[in-house]
């Protein structure tokens, strides 16, 4: 770094001869005194200036529905979400928090104060009122939009921060880079997909990296920090149930490697009780945190925190080591005994309630299969087959496996945090395509590891050569020396153009990284659902808008109070833009509600005409693509809705509507099928 | 007269352990059963639990990884045939289909282990250049691990484009 300033200065200086003098004088002193920054604010400024960049890319990458539709909402839970964000910035927070929906599950109507994770919402109405105040002119809708592309801009800022805790700034940086184009996030926080993800999964890395921070540093206010990120996250999303299970997981994994420190005693402490108190203000939460078996592990690992403090203190006390093996044996025994008793009273009484259909597929995936045919129907609930984990990873995942190496080649606190999440969520993601968000900050920073490792190692390789050429010429010559010099001599221009070549390897890797990503984010992940485009007769470009004129005819032409009967994927989206009551929708809070509305709709007309009077429906909305091949339509789910209602009213057999075991819709189907509603 | 010596022995070393023992389960039960029962002699040990070195951990990993990302789950679910197959419509005879065609989110047992396989190898191609590039070695293992890495990598990678190509006919067009 300094020959090569001081051959910049020389080339100004030789340059600036011919000129006239003042104005050379000038010049040179102008140039010399701008350019010649130390090396550490060199280093600070490419930092910043790429961190700056990957912040926009971010952005922008994940703007492509807006370019190329319009600016709206996709989906349809988005669509619940904007619905009750625009709730909340008419009326306010009161009113909001204490919602009784009538206009939804129409008999049963829904508490939507105290069944939604109110985080999403929050936040997009803080930025609103915030532009609002600073006089922007803006539409909640718009903000609605853009919410989560600017937090997946965050996202990688916190990812920088956290590669630097966990290794270094330059795996931060490469950390960043990658986290700012994976498809397996962009497809989940795209422009327009309003959705609890987009922030949730800000919140989750940066609880994840206060707390790593909070356990390398024993500090208290770090950990009280990462206790605040835990709320937010609680606030934000159903999924904090993987933080609360992963970081006692992660504690009890250290406690057996022998790593128990004050540092992670102040840390865990903290951040458990003063999460635990936060997260109970969120009415949907509730006492959950004392009552579900989903949260006992934080509970059991923070009991066993405090035996393992007292050990030590009584270590500290007592001097006879044999007394103490003794009195350690009895202790620990008794109080997993204690502990054990403490979970069976708990369970048998019934105060702790078991595992929840939800998370428990996860540990059994088979479960879902057999016993709950509405998780088992959700296509993002399936498990994950090859092809999606590398259209989501690409060359991520060769890299992992390499970082794990690195990993466990240079064991800390915090590198044994980060191989957890990784594996942990690794598995999820194998269990349900949809967990594949969850994987990828885990994955991205892992495989950031590799890469700036391996590019740590080449450049090394290119530098020590030059180094010890240089000091090999300039110091004397010895025997000894002069062999090693010739040594190194035959072998230096080799492996200079071998770490080059590598070098040249690895950015073609990555840019074929980063040309994947915005293909998969171009073709895959930027179609709006409400908004359907086909290719015409002669190769044109057909857009569909169907389903919005739908729900504009009816909230046109029907009257205010009319009830419409749909299958639930619908529901959100007819009481968002059709402003009309809806018997069921996405929520499927209630499971026999739906299997009416499916024994409704699989019926004979005058069975389901009694259930639909019962109900007070005035209209119908079915969905039928057959004229543009339009594949997810109802048609395709009906089998769904007859195996939902079955589950419920045993009067629906599935095989009364298959036609020798096969699913046929066209003359020769099933009589029942021709006839129902 | 030897075998009344030698238990007259450890009933004094048990008495002097029980009474350095601040036991209380061990002091009930010197007191309940065994003060009528006579314990036998034993040699047996407790099994000591030793933590295992990390590259033994890392190497347990790399195979959950391996099952994990060729869709182990799947397979166990979904229950897809090992390999498909489809009828020639000319000739009418079977052929081997090896990638489910038609969607990003399916796959045949096989393509899934295969696919796998080849994440695997890309990873340890990294590991083994670093290996290579450590300095404590002979320098031709340090050039057969890095000519291994590279053309690990390489294989690994562009096998992976090939599988991706065939299964998603659209891909990068």
């Amino acid at each position: 770094m300094v020959g090569k300033t001081e051959s910049q200065n020389g080339a100004v200086k030789a340059t600036a001869a011919p000129a006239m003098n003042l104005e050379s004088d000038l010049f040179s002193n102008f140039s010399f005194k701008s350019f010649k920054l130390k090396t550490k604010q060199q280093e600070l400024l490419l930092r910043v200036s790429i961190l700056g960049l990957v912040y926009i890319l971010a952005f922008i990458t994940r703007l492509f529905s807006v370019l190329r539709y319009e600016s709206m909402i996709h989906e349809f839970d988005p669509y619940f979400n904007y619905r009750t964000t625009l709730f909340l910035t008419e009326k306010g927070f009161y009113e909001f928090w204490n919602w009784f929906d009538s206009e939804s599950w129409y008999p049963l109507g829904r508490i939507i104060g105290g069944t939604l994770y109110p985080g999403l919402m929050v936040t997009a109405a803080f930025i609103y009122w915030t532009l609002r105040f600073l006089r922007f002119a803006v539409h909640i809708r718009e903000v609605c939009v853009l919410t989560a592309p600017f937090f997946a801009s965050n996202t990688t800022v916190v990812a920088y921060f956290f590669g630097k805790e966990i290794w270094d700034s330059g795996a931060g940086l490469v950390a960043a880079a990658f986290i700012a184009i994976c498809p397996g996030y962009i497809s989940r926080s795209v422009a327009g997909s309003y959705d609890n993800e987009g922030v949730a999964i800000f919140a989750l890395l940066l609880t994840f990296y206060l707390f790593v921070k909070a356990v390398n540093t024993g500090s208290l206010a770090w950990a009280l920090a990462s206790a605040f990120g835990y709320f937010y996250m609680v606030s934000a999303w159903g999924g904090y149930v993987f933080i609360i299970n992963l970081i006692p997981l992660y504690v009890l994994v250290l406690l057996i490697t022998g790593r128990y420190s004050m540092r992670l005693y102040v840390a865990y402490n903290c951040m458990y009780v003063l999460g635990m108190l936060l997260a109970m203000q969120i009415r949907f939460v509730g006492f959950q945190h004392v009552q579900s078996g989903e949260h006992m592990a934080a509970m059991g690992v923070f009991f066993l925190m405090q035996v393992f403090y007292f050990l030590d203190w009584v270590k500290y006390m007592l001097s006879d080591t044999k007394l103490f093996q003794a009195f350690l044996r009895i202790t620990v025994t008794s109080a997993i005994a204690v502990g054990a008793l403490a979970l069976g009273v708990g369970t048998a009484s019934g105060y702790i309630s078991p595992w929840t259909g939800r998370f428990y597929s996860l540990l059994d995936p088979t479960y879902a299969k057999d016993n709950i045919p509405i998780i088992a129907s959700v296509s993002e609930h399936q498990p994950t087959a090859w092809s999606s984990f590398m259209f989501d990873f690409h060359i991520l995942l060769f890299l992992f496996p390499a970082g794990l190496y690195f990993c466990f080649k240079k064991l800390s606190d915090a590198t044994i945090f980060i191989v957890m999440y990784g594996l942990t969520s690794m598995y999820f993601a194998g269990v349900m395509v949809r967990l594949i968000l969850v994987a990828t900050p885990a994955v991205c920073l892992i495989s950031a590891i590799a890469v700036s490792a391996t590019i740590k190692n080449l450049t090394s390789l290119l530098r020590t050569k030059s180094k010890t050429a240089v000091a090999g010429s300039s110091k004397g010559t010895g025997g000894s020396k002069a062999s090693s010099k010739a040594s190194f001599d035959q072998s230096q221009p080799f492996q200079k153009n071998g770490a080059i070549a590598l070098l040249l390897g690895a950015f073609y890797l990555l840019s074929k990284y980063a040309t994947h990503c915005t293909w998969v984010t171009s073709e895959a992940y930027s179609s709006p659902s409400i908004v359907l485009a086909a290719r015409g007769a002669h190769g044109n470009r057909v857009i569909f808008d169907d389903y919005r004129e739908a729900y504009f005819w009816l909230r046109q032409n029907t009257p205010p109070d009319a009830k419409v009967m749909s299958w639930w994927d619908y529901g959100y989206q007819i009481t968002a833009m059709g402003n009309r009551t809806v018997i069921v929708d996405n929520n499927t809070w209630n499971n026999t509600h739906i299997a009416t509305v499916g024994r409704a709709m699989s019926s004979y007309e005058d069975e389901a005409y009694e259930i639909m009077r019962s109900l007070d429906v005035d209209y119908v909305l079915v969905v039928f693509g057959g004229v543009t091949g339009y594949s997810s339509d109802d048609i395709n789910k009906f089998l769904w809705m007859v195996r939902i209602g079955g589950g419920v009213f045993p009067v629906i057999k599935e095989p009364d509507y298959l036609v020798n075991g096969d699913y046929r819709v066209d003359k020769g189907a099933a009589p029942k099928m021709l006839n129902c509603l | 007269m030897a075998p009344k010596a030698e238990a007259a022995q450890t009933l004094a070393s048990q008495s002097d352990a029980s009474q350095s023992s601040i036991d209380p389960l061990f002091h009930i039960l010197k007191i309940f059963p065994y003060s009528i029962i006579r314990p036998p002699r034993l040699r047996l040990k407790l099994p000591s639990f030793t933590l295992p070195s990390p590259m033994t951990v890392f190497a347990l990993v790399l195979l959950t990884y391996f099952m994990v990302v060729s869709g182990f789950v799947y397979d166990v679910i979904v229950e897809p045939p090992g390999i498909g197959s489809t009828q020639d419509p000319a000739t009418g005879s079977v052929r081997p289909v090896v990638f489910l065609p038609g969607r990003v989110n399916g796959q045949y047992i096989i393509e899934g282990l295969s696919s796998g396989f080849m994440f695997v190898l890309g990873g340890m191609g990294f590991v083994l250049l670093d290996l290579a590039l450590d300095k404590n070695r002979a320098k031709s293992v340090k050039v057969s691990y890095a000519s291994a890495g590279i053309s690990s990598i390489v294989i690994a990678y562009i096998m992976s484009m090939l599988f991706i190509r065939i299964k998603i006919p659209g891909y990068l067009r």
